[in-house]
């Protein structure tokens, strides 16, 4: 639906779009130099530095490899599970029929609220974290791969097998390849996914990672610490996703049907 | 019910049966300490004996509520700033690089100071919930209006349809599927934000009861509030695709899962 105003330039857009946020940081440092904020609302300028200076001595590293490290062993985890048995799913009927009650069943409940348990079973360690981070990924993973598979076009599974590919090539070669955007974008969420568990999992209880950092900057009232945390947990977001995306790109060259750097 | 039905059921449920079955077993074989993986006989004694009490029902309330409440404003504000967005390029150009740069950054990370501005109580879970929700039906809301096409709002128009009526009649419905699909991912992300924060510190809601319990090695109990999440979450959805279903009515068959 396009309105009947004129088109924005390129460079327009990137003003335009820089805008709101430029305009909030200013005002936030200036209201914090002249007037007196709550204490919480510390000037941008200060949580720059000590963002900088925690990423030069190297402690913001430390706990953001801590989480990156929970994350990426339950994402991958999770990950391996869900495409794996989506993908089978996909062309395997009685696979299908098999997960399909359980995953409708649980789909819309919450993977977190296993968490109490998972430490009581694993302990309050790295293996309660990841297990729960794991059973979040699959969902999406499975859900996006499984799709994938089940709208791979007939005629070219049949075309493969009328060419003589054994079962092990229509799937490599037939099946993946045009399941893999929908795979990708299966992995596009459940990797948000991961790192809003392990930030959630690391406030609850941890000794280490961006989300014990939060919460004890947050206790010992350094509230310039608490958004250097905040800010290396925003840019594990981003980054991560950014990769994904770079990574999408690649894979799929020719076949870019979406939106060229699409969000959402 | 017919023999014929019964299969059907059968056919269809049998895995959960399985998995039960699988759970009971190791329950009752020992080889899995009893209490850590209490039966489902004893948990079923826990459920009724929480529910009896009262207190499940209070706690799941509390939880219900925050994320209802959440839910719905993000609901009205996410379809109006949508809408909005794609309706004038000025606000696409000044919102949307906003909300796609910061959509992939984990906002639970805001908590604390969600915490400082909004208070220990319901209203700072409730704003994050909020602000989790916002984003997928935004987003939706603004690619499904984009989504319109542009030869059904001439026709429209042709027709001699004012501007209103082509937002109500035309613009609106063509988007209400992609709208709904948004809320079907922010309505889970609700009840995950909740929980989330309940755990990790309040003294009510589901969070917090099953929190309580495994840390006071009740699994049973723990086991039952998680049923009770279960259930919400499992008929919230059922509930919104029902809605979905008799508003675009023209539509059939949201997928079971997914979708």
């Amino acid at each position: 639906m396009a309105s009947p105003t004129a088109e924005y330039s390129q460079a327009q857009r990137l003003l335009l779009g820089l805008s709101l946020p430029v305009l909030a940081l200013i005002a936030w440092e200036l209201c914090a130099r002249f007037m007196t904020l709550p204490s919480y609302l510390i000037a941008p300028s200060a949580i720059a530095a000590t963002t900088w200076d925690m990423a030069l001595s190297g402690e913001l590293w430390r706990h953001a490899d801590a989480s990156l490290a929970r994350a990426l062993a339950g994402f991958a985890i999770g990950a391996a599970g869900g495409v794996g048995m989506g993908l089978l799913a996909g062309i395997a009927r009685p696979v299908e029929h098999f997960y399909e009650p359980i995953v409708s069943l649980t789909y819309p409940v919450p993977k977190i609220v296993v968490l109490p348990v998972l430490v009581a079973w694993l302990g309050a360690g790295d293996a309660s974290k990841i297990a729960v981070i794991a059973a979040g990924v699959f969902y999406p993973t499975f859900i996006n791969a499984l799709y994938g598979a089940k709208a791979v076009d007939r005629l070219h599974v049949w075309s493969a097998r009328n060419m003589g590919a054994s079962v092990v090539q229509v799937f490599f070669k037939v099946v993946l390849p045009s399941a893999l955007p929908q795979v990708l974008a299966g992995l596009r969420i459940a990797f948000a996914l991961s790192l809003v568990v392990v930030v959630a999992a690391e406030m609850q209880s941890s000794r280490s990672g961006l989300g014990f950092l939060i919460i004890t900057a947050e206790d010992n009232i350094r509230f310039d610490l608490m958004y250097a945390a905040i800010i290396a947990v925003a840019l594990a977001g981003f980054g991560g996703d950014r990769l994904l995306v770079h990574l999408r790109r690649r894979l799929l060259v020719g076949q870019m049907v979406g939106r060229e750097g699409e969000h959402g | 019910m017919d023999s014929a039905g019964a299969r059907r059921i059968l056919a269809r449920w049998y895995p959960v049966a399985l998995v039960l079955a699988a759970w009971e077993l190791l329950s009752r074989s020992g080889a899995v300490s009893k209490r850590l993986m209490p039966s489902l006989a004893d948990i079923g004694v826990a459920l009724v004996d929480a529910l009896q009490q009262g207190d499940l029902a209070f706690h799941a309330g509390i939880s219900l509520g925050r994320a209802l409440a959440g839910f719905a404003l993000a609901t009205v504000a996410g379809v109006l700033v949508g809408v909005a967005m794609a309706r004038s390029r000025l606000l696409e150009a000044l919102l949307e690089p906003v909300f796609s740069f910061t959509y992939p950054v984990p906002k639970i990370a805001l908590y604390p100071i969600f915490i400082f501005v909004f208070g220990l109580g319901s209203l700072s879970k409730v704003m994050l919930v909020f602000l989790e929700c916002l984003y997928p039906i935004t987003i939706n809301a603004y690619y499904g209006m984009r989504q319109v096409q542009q030869v059904h709002v001439w026709a429209a128009r042709n027709m001699g349809a004012s501007e209103r009526q082509v937002f109500r009649r035309v613009l609106l419905p063509a988007a209400a599927p992609t709208i709904f699909a948004g809320l079907r991912i922010a309505l889970p992300i609700s009840l995950i934000v909740v929980i989330i924060t309940e755990i990790i510190g309040e003294s009510r809601g589901l969070g917090y009861y099953i929190t309580y319990a495994s840390a006071s090695f009740e699994y049973a109990t723990a086991f039952a509030g998680i049923a009770a999440v279960a259930a919400i979450g499992f008929v919230l959805d059922r509930l919104l695709v029902a809605v979905r279903n008799r508003l675009i009515f023209w539509q059939r068959g949201a997928a079971f899962i997914g979708a």
